[in-house]
């Protein structure tokens, strides 16, 4: 489904991805993990148009979408949410997941009918899927962190994509929230037939729910594999464990 | 339930206003009914610039020239053309929305402090070939005694015309706003970067944003005309496009109505005050200044506090949402 | 055309980007270090100018006079921003840009209306000090000495501006906290006392500026208005907060301005703004590199 080919890409000279690969099967859940600074949320941005590689090139259902804007790549079947929680502060709860599905239905340059009479059904759904119905009249801005977290995945859902590319969704979260949220992602795989691509540093997260994991290490892909595999792996090991070996 | 008293008083207080402003000219001298007419045609000229200031964050910082396009398209296609002004208040809009779309077509490529910079550069140009070339424009004496159809002759009639014409703006606006590209405007004034994300192609939104804007300035231009008769280099000038985002700030720019009580108070100011000192101004100084630490979401955001809604009238029309699946699902 | 016309219409350019230089550098600088973009600078500009005036009349207008206006007027400029800064600006700092704008705005709308009931609605002038009048040559290009002064002047501004920030304690912290304001605090660095000095640079080149500028033009109400916008956009071409960038942005602005009247006078003020945006369409950042 989505295929990255030796990427790469530079900021004044240095290498946050360099010459990484990783190819995600549809209906797969896909982790990449590795250090801090390896270069995965690069990585991500590189994939949803927020960066341009400067070497190597993403195909999405074999269509090439390097070059594109981040706009054309959501529209093709990708979203994706952010490290740091990135909603819209002064809209309600309703009208953040309300503005994606908009995009989606090709509404957004509407100037004549009320908001209020669209996309009311698929919002509202998104919203009971994600748990944020009984929140739905709030200020996002409002809303606590953990609750910001998830709205940015429904505003992801809004898009209504065939994959979701998640930067670190259980950040700053407590060992009870990670795990809510991760069965969350898992459920609304598999109930919306959703692709997974998400980076995590939690390992014990990333072994229990990744089917595959590509591991970064300064900007390079080490392996990508099935956990076990990945366990295994020699270099791996050494990238986590082996630098105090060494 | 609580939605629809909230919206039955909006209702009210709008159908109040409205009885108000016919009665005008029946009661007050003609003095003040010029005056409410002024009132109107800034009003909507700042409620123009908050369609892209406050419901989209775009640093417009130069939006005095669209309604300077407009009144001198008006005073041009009159005074040059030689046709009837009926076709002048039609040409206004379209030269400023022309504009619009123009300078926006530049300015979409740049964001906050170096958007504003740029559109004051592209706005200044305008103003200088206003300044300068003479035997089109007049120059900085202007273009005075614009004749206007026999229909707009008493100063009543204009007033109508205008409060006729404000009003049906307004209803645009209020549309605009809250359409599905209002919201979307919202959500790009928010967080530009998440809508990218979500398929906002956030420059063609801010583009149309900043056309609609400069239209109805124009608009207003032209309405000035029809009122003053006259158009003026300094109506292009920066100084005017600071006041009416003064206007916006000061009347509460996440509000709907917030510019019309901004542009009236700068008006009633400018008029009143401006009587008995010369040094009007330092007042109008010094409510900013007081306005700043005390009200900072402006006059209208205060009083709505006050009265328990939302600061914005955005958000209140977000809350009618729910309402409304609750009732279609149950 | 003639080629010394256009030597001494350059260099007629070069001494009015000095000025714009100065006062665009305190601009930036303020802009850089306390993220205020700060409208009433215009107006100290302006009390600068006014002040050199009143101050060279109070000692009667003799060479020295007018030697110790030029230093004494910026200090006038100094007082009245630091007022403001210490009794509410610095009570503002983390509101947004737009209330900032409409802050300061507010602030050059009284500045405007008491510098109206101080020295009144007309023009003044002085002379330029005594060793300054008259002109001399410059390869081989007569030009008024005290445009020469000017072009002095710009580079030992440069130059004086970049040591206080590069080699002085205070100014390096200024530096820091133009940067990461945060990190400076945590330092348990006193980031009020840095802004406050940051702020006090800026005013006092806007008050040299007006002091210098004094007797090259009738000093008179407006010229607020008639610097702040050029300023802003010298600034903003040259790089937000960046003081390198504002010399570059002052120079390619008075450059295109002077040379703009020799090609086509009626509309030369159309020069530099043609040039402002060519630049920023070019260079959305700016020319050098910004602190934002």
């Amino acid at each position: 489904m989505l295929r990255v080919e030796e990427v790469s890409k530079s900021f004044d000279g240095f290498r946050a991805v360099h010459q990484a690969h990783l190819s995600v099967e549809a209906g797969a859940i896909v982790a990449v993990i590795g250090p801090n600074g390896a270069g995965k949320t690069t990585l991500f941005n590189l994939i949803t148009g927020v960066l341009t590689p400067d070497r190597g090139r993403v195909l999405f259902e074999g269509v090439e979408i390097s070059r594109q804007p981040p706009y054309e790549i959501c529209r093709r079947g990708i979203a994706r949410t952010f490290q740091i929680a990135n909603i819209f502060p002064r809209l309600t709860v309703f009208a953040n997941v309300q503005v994606a599905v908009l995009a989606h239905e090709r509404q957004s340059l509407n100037l004549i009918r009320p908001a209020r009479t669209l996309a009311v059904r698929e919002t509202t759904s998104i919203l009971e899927g994600t748990g944020l119905q009984h929140k739905a009249r709030r200020l996002a801005g409002a809303l606590s962190h953990g609750d910001q977290r998830i709205l940015e995945i429904a505003i992801a859902l809004g898009s209504q994509p065939r994959l979701l590319v998640l930067d670190e969704p259980t950040a700053g979260m407590s060992p009870e929230e990670t795990a809510a949220t991760m069965a969350l992602i898992r459920r609304l795989a598999r109930e919306r037939g959703l692709t997974i691509l998400f980076c995590e540093h939690d390992m014990e997260v990333v072994f229990s729910v990744a089917e595959s994991i590509m591991v970064m290490r300064q900007g390079r892909t080490i392996v990508q594999g099935p956990p076990d595999a990945v366990r295994q792996n020699r270099e791996v090991q050494e990238a986590y464990l082996g630098t105090s070996h060494a | 339930m609580r939605q629809g008293i909230g919206e039955s008083r909006s209702r009210g207080a709008v159908a109040a206003v409205l009885a108000t402003l016919l009665l005008l000219p029946v009661v007050l001298p003609v003095f003040y009914t010029y005056i409410a007419a002024l009132i109107l045609v800034t009003a909507l000229l700042a409620m123009s610039l908050n369609l892209v200031l406050g419901y989209g964050g775009i640093y417009q910082f130069h939006h005095a020239v669209f309604y300077g396009v407009g009144a001198y398209a008006l005073a041009l296609t009159v005074t040059k053309a030689g046709l009837s002004a009926w076709i002048g208040f039609l040409a206004g809009p379209l030269a400023a929305a022309a504009a619009g779309c123009l300078i926006g077509w530049f300015c979409v490529r740049l964001t906050r402090l170096y958007f504003g910079m740029l559109q004051i550069s592209l706005g200044s140009l305008l103003w200088i070939i206003v300044l300068r070339w003479y035997p089109v424009t007049g120059g900085d004496d202007g273009i005075h005694g614009i004749p206007m159809p026999s229909l707009l002759a008493s100063p009543t009639s204009v007033y109508y015309f205008i409060l006729a014409v404000v009003a049906l703006c307004l209803v645009v606006l209020y549309r605009v706003t809250s359409s599905p590209f209002g919201a979307t405007l919202q959500a790009v004034r928010d967080n530009p970067q998440r809508c990218e994300a979500v398929g906002v192609n956030v420059r063609r939104h801010q583009l149309v944003a900043i056309v609609i804007a400069a239209g109805i300035a124009g608009v207003a231009g032209v309405l000035y005309v029809a009122l003053e008769r006259s158009v003026f280099a300094s109506m292009l000038f920066w100084v005017l496009s600071l006041e009416i985002l003064v206007m916006c700030l000061l009347g509460g720019w996440f509000t709907f109505a917030g510019p019309i009580v901004g542009a009236a108070i700068i008006v009633a100011l400018r008029t009143f005050v401006g009587r008995y000192t010369e040094n009007w101004t330092m007042i109008l100084g010094i409510m900013m200044i007081l306005l700043i630490f005390f009200m900072p979401e402006g006059v209208m955001g205060f009083l709505l506090d006050r009265l328990g809604r939302r600061p914005s009238a955005v958000e209140e029309e977000a809350l009618a949402y729910p309402a409304q699946t609750a009732g279609k699902g149950g | 055309m003639d080629l010394s016309v256009v030597g001494s219409q350059l260099l007629v350019g070069l001494s009015r980007a000095m000025i714009l230089f100065i006062v665009s550098a305190g601009l930036s600088f303020v802009l850089g270090v306390l993220r205020v973009p700060n409208i009433f600078h215009g107006s100290l500009y302006m009390i600068g100018a006014f002040s050199a005036f009143s101050i060279a009349t109070w000692l009667g207008g003799q060479s020295t006079g007018l030697w110790l206006a030029m230093l004494a007027a910026p200090v006038v400029a100094v007082a009245i921003g630091m007022i403001v800064e210490r009794a509410l600006l610095a009570h503002l700092y983390r509101r947004e840009h737009l209330m900032l704008i409409l802050f300061t705005w507010g602030v050059m709308l009284i500045l405007n209306d008491l510098v109206k009931l101080a020295w009144g609605p007309t023009y003044r002038s002085i002379m330029p000090p005594a060793a300054l009048q008259g002109s001399a040559s410059l390869l081989g290009i007569a030009l008024p000495r005290y445009n020469l002064f000017l072009l002095l002047i710009g580079p030992l501004v440069a130059v004086g501006l970049w040591l206080f920030t590069q080699r002085t304690r205070i100014g390096k912290i200024a530096r820091a906290a133009a940067v990461d304001q945060e990190m400076v605090a945590i330092l348990g660095i006193n980031v009020s006392r840095v802004l406050a000095v940051a702020f006090l640079v800026g005013c006092y080149l806007a008050g040299l500026g007006g002091a210098l500028v004094a007797p090259t033009t009738s000093i008179t109400l407006g010229m607020d208005h008639s610097i702040i916008v050029d300023a802003f956009l010298i600034v903003t071409i040259g790089g937000l907060g960046n003081i390198w960038g504002a010399l570059v942005g002052a120079l390619v602005f008075g450059v295109t301005q002077s040379l703009g009247l020799l090609v086509w006078p009626q509309f030369a003020v159309v020069f530099p703004y043609l040039t402002v945006v060519i630049v920023l369409l070019l260079r959305p950042r700016g020319l050098l590199r910004s602190v934002w």
